[in-house]
């Protein structure tokens, strides 16, 4: 049976190389696209909008002047909304239901003890559903050390000197270690850049796997026109070899396709996507989604133009509505949710989620899980659609 | 169904090479096949005779395992086909009614590549390949891209690459329509020398001439059902001893087709065309002068043909139409 199938791979495989639209489609097309989005948006940190939640339990200056600093910084108007929370839990609970996309938790007795020299600890609160939003509180906070660490130094050499504990604030705030300076201008999102070419990158990929993978369906839908299809099944084969067989050569060309987009966009923009383990398990399950995702809509239509006209649809709304073509952060609120109704929106949403941060393949389980399911859930649909048409 | 005694029926003890029974398929309203049975020896030659949608191609598809059957059974060699499709499917040969390849691979490569299906080794799938385009004349054209051969050509490959895996039954669906004679004459001729070699066959056509000529014994099928089956002699025989009487009529057709009817011995009759008549008659070559005298006044003969019974002539006797319209 393995001879079988892979006597059908082979002659899949043959005819798509043959046919140079394989490879136009699989990476000319997509990466010249990306190339042309990222060039015309400018290769810059994609329109953020993150609203932040600000717990304030210590209730003294220092909190205070962050939250002071942060709407002053110019940098971030428009883009970073700090809202005030009561408590830790509130946060939990907002940061749970989407409400904000992360939060800085100050600690009761923090400028206190900040101001005794003892330092103290602000919590981040963060949510891999808002990568964005995770990175400019972690940046905040960032600076709030840094000012901490020099605060507590001042503190501690001006006790060192034998200056009584009275007057130590004021000793230090007249040198300079004053409120928080936090230094937001430059680079606000250090270590957290996303930018737009690999967003680009990304959806162009995702976008045109579906065509990749769907070709090979579609010449499932050719070869019964042919009636080669029927001589294969007339043939001692199991009833599943023409369709895996084909299947095998389209995702094994759809993920080739979507790595040297990855490729692409590493050379020409000089783009950081990630982790590269992580983001090839992204791309894997987003290639078998696409998969079964054609493979159900070949197996509902009855010939090969249909298949090409309905495959077409279907990978732009996918593409549409799961920010491939338009960044799903521009969209309205409730589109945003649409976008998770579709495996580009997952894959869009774990690729963010990698090249904003150093995360690894645990931070992407879900989205990875999501994308295997709604693979399952398709290719399921349509084996049983294929039972009653192209199979027995 | 017309059944008769047979004295040439199959020996009983061996394993019949391909036997359905009770084979039924609808589809929605249309019941395509009903009740089709029969069974072909090793060696034995067998025509499926019928017209355009009597339900050849649908049987077909299920001796081969493409369409599932309502109801009923298929034995290849004696293997139940729905119980292990994949040994049963190994003994057949299949043609498709339709050119069923690969234009932009040669005649090899096609060949080559359902070979394969069968699970031939390579050495000895290449030497069977050349086997094949040997017995299909068409060595010297295997390695040109199927799509720039010939009708006739296609046909003669669409057939090869049944033939691979020497299967013990073959399956020709129609497989001279469309056809020049040349490649007609080549398929037949090899059809007849593999029959000659032991293996056993199926062959569907609504040609009368090459299932005479080929098949020692056939069915004929008309809506589904078989009507008749046996030896071509017994099939022919259900006629009687009556002939075929074709006239080309000049004048009233009409009026001279009804009057032509009524004559006695006249037994069947049918228009085959604007201004011809078929006519099954008995002792028809005597009773052409009484044929010619009862159009006059209405039309002129303009000519005629008698013909001996033949299958043609017993399809018309069976079913009151003629095979092809
Ligand atoms: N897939 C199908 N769906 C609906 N009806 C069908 C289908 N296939 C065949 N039929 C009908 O079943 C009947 C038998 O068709 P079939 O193709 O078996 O005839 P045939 O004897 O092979 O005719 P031909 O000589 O034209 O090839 C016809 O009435 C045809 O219209
Ligand atoms: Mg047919």
């Amino acid at each position: 049976m393995l001879r079988a199938l892979w006597t059908v791979s082979a002659l899949e495989l043959r005819t798509r190389l043959r046919d140079g639209t394989a490879i136009v489609i699989a990476v000319i097309v997509p990466v010249t696209l990306a190339t042309l989005f990222g060039l015309a948006l400018g290769g810059d940190d994609p329109p953020l909008k993150a609203t932040v939640g600000f717990v304030d339990l210590d209730g003294g200056e220092f909190p205070a002047s962050v939250r002071r600093e942060v709407m002053a910084a110019k940098e971030l108007k428009g883009s970073v909304t700090l809202r005030d929370l009561p408590s830790r839990e509130q946060a939990g609970r907002e940061l749970e239901s989407g409400a904000i996309g992360s939060a800085i938790v100050f600690p009761a007795g923090f400028s206190e003890s900040v101001g005794a020299g003892k330092g103290g600890d602000v919590a981040v609160l963060k949510t891999p559903e808002s990568p964005l939003a995770g990175v400019v509180a972690s940046a905040i906070v960032d600076r709030i050390s840094a000012v901490v660490d020099a605060r507590t130094l001042a503190v501690r050499a001006v006790l060192r000197a034998g200056v009584p504990g009275d007057q130590v604030k004021e000793l230090v705030e007249r040198n300079g270690a004053a409120g928080p300076a936090i230094g937001l201008a430059d680079d606000p999102l250090a270590g957290g850049k996303i930018d737009l070419s690999v967003y680009y990158g990304s959806g162009m990929a995702a976008l045109f796997a579906f065509f990749v993978v769907g070709a090979s369906f579609r010449g499932l839908l050719t070869e019964r026109k042919l009636g080669t299809l029927d001589r294969i099944r007339a043939a001692p084969v199991a009833a599943w070899v023409p369709v895996a067989g084909k299947a095998a050569v389209g995702f094994a060309l759809a993920v080739a396709g979507a790595l040297l987009n990855w490729g692409a966009s590493v050379l020409i923009f000089g783009s950081t996507w990630g982790d590269p383990a992580a983001v090839t398990v992204v791309l894997v399950a987003h290639v078998l989604a696409a998969a079964a995702i054609t493979m159900l809509v070949t197996s509902r239509v009855r010939t090969d133009a249909q298949a090409d006209g309905a495959i077409m649809i279907v990978s732009f709304v996918a593409a549409f509505f799961g920010g491939s073509l338009v960044p799903v952060y521009n969209l309205p609120g409730p589109l945003q949710a649409v976008a998770l109704l579709t495996p580009n929106g997952w894959t869009s949403k774990a690729l963010t989620e990698l090249a904003g941060s150093g995360a690894g393949l645990a931070a992407v389980a879900l989205p990875v899980g999501v994308l295997c399911a709604i693979a399952l859930t398709a290719g399921g649909l349509a084996v049983l659609g294929f039972r009653k048409g192209l199979l027995l | 169904m017309t059944t008769l005694e047979t004295a040439s029926a199959p020996a009983t003890t061996t394993t019949p090479a391909l036997a359905c029974r009770g084979l039924r398929k609808r589809y929605g309203d249309v019941v395509a096949v009903q009740d089709v049975g029969f069974a072909i020896a090793p060696g034995q030659a067998y025509g499926l005779l019928g017209p355009n949608g009597a339900g050849k191609t649908t049987t077909i598809s299920m001796l081969v395992g493409l369409l599932r059957p309502d109801s009923g059974t298929v034995l290849v060699g004696g293997t139940d086909l729905a119980a292990d499709p994949t040994r049963a499917k190994a003994k057949i040969g299949y043609v498709p009614q339709e050119i069923a390849l690969y234009p932009e691979l040669t005649g090899r490569e096609n060949l080559r590549f359902f070979g394969r299906l069968f699970g031939l080794p390579r050495r000895r799938l290449a030497a069977r390949i050349d086997e094949v385009l040997d017995l299909i004349g068409l060595t010297d054209r295997a390695d040109t891209k199927l799509g720039t051969y010939s009708g006739g050509m296609k046909r003669r490959i669409n057939i090869g690459a049944a033939l691979l895996h020497r299967p013990e039954v073959l399956i020709l669906d129609e497989p001279t329509v469309g056809v020049d004679p040349q490649s007609r004459k080549a398929i037949l001729d090899g059809v007849e020398r593999l029959v000659g070699e032991g293996m056993a066959l199926l062959y569907t056509s609504h040609y009368m001439e090459e299932i005479e000529r080929v098949c020692e014994r056939a069915a004929i099928i008309d809506h589904g059902r078989i009507i008749a089956d046996g030896t071509r002699r017994e099939l022919v025989s259900l006629v009687g001893t009556a002939d075929k009487v074709e006239l080309v009529l000049d004048g009233d057709v009409e009026t001279a087709f009804a009057k032509l009817r009524a004559v006695e011995g006249v037994v069947e009759a049918a228009r085959t065309g604007a201004s011809s008549v078929r006519l099954i008659a008995e002792g028809g070559r005597y009773l052409l002068p009484a044929l010619i005298t009862a159009v006059e006044g209405s039309a002129t003969v303009t000519a005629t043909q008698v013909i001996e019974p033949d299958l043609e002539a017993t399809f018309l006797h069976l079913t009151g139409s003629t095979l092809r319209d």
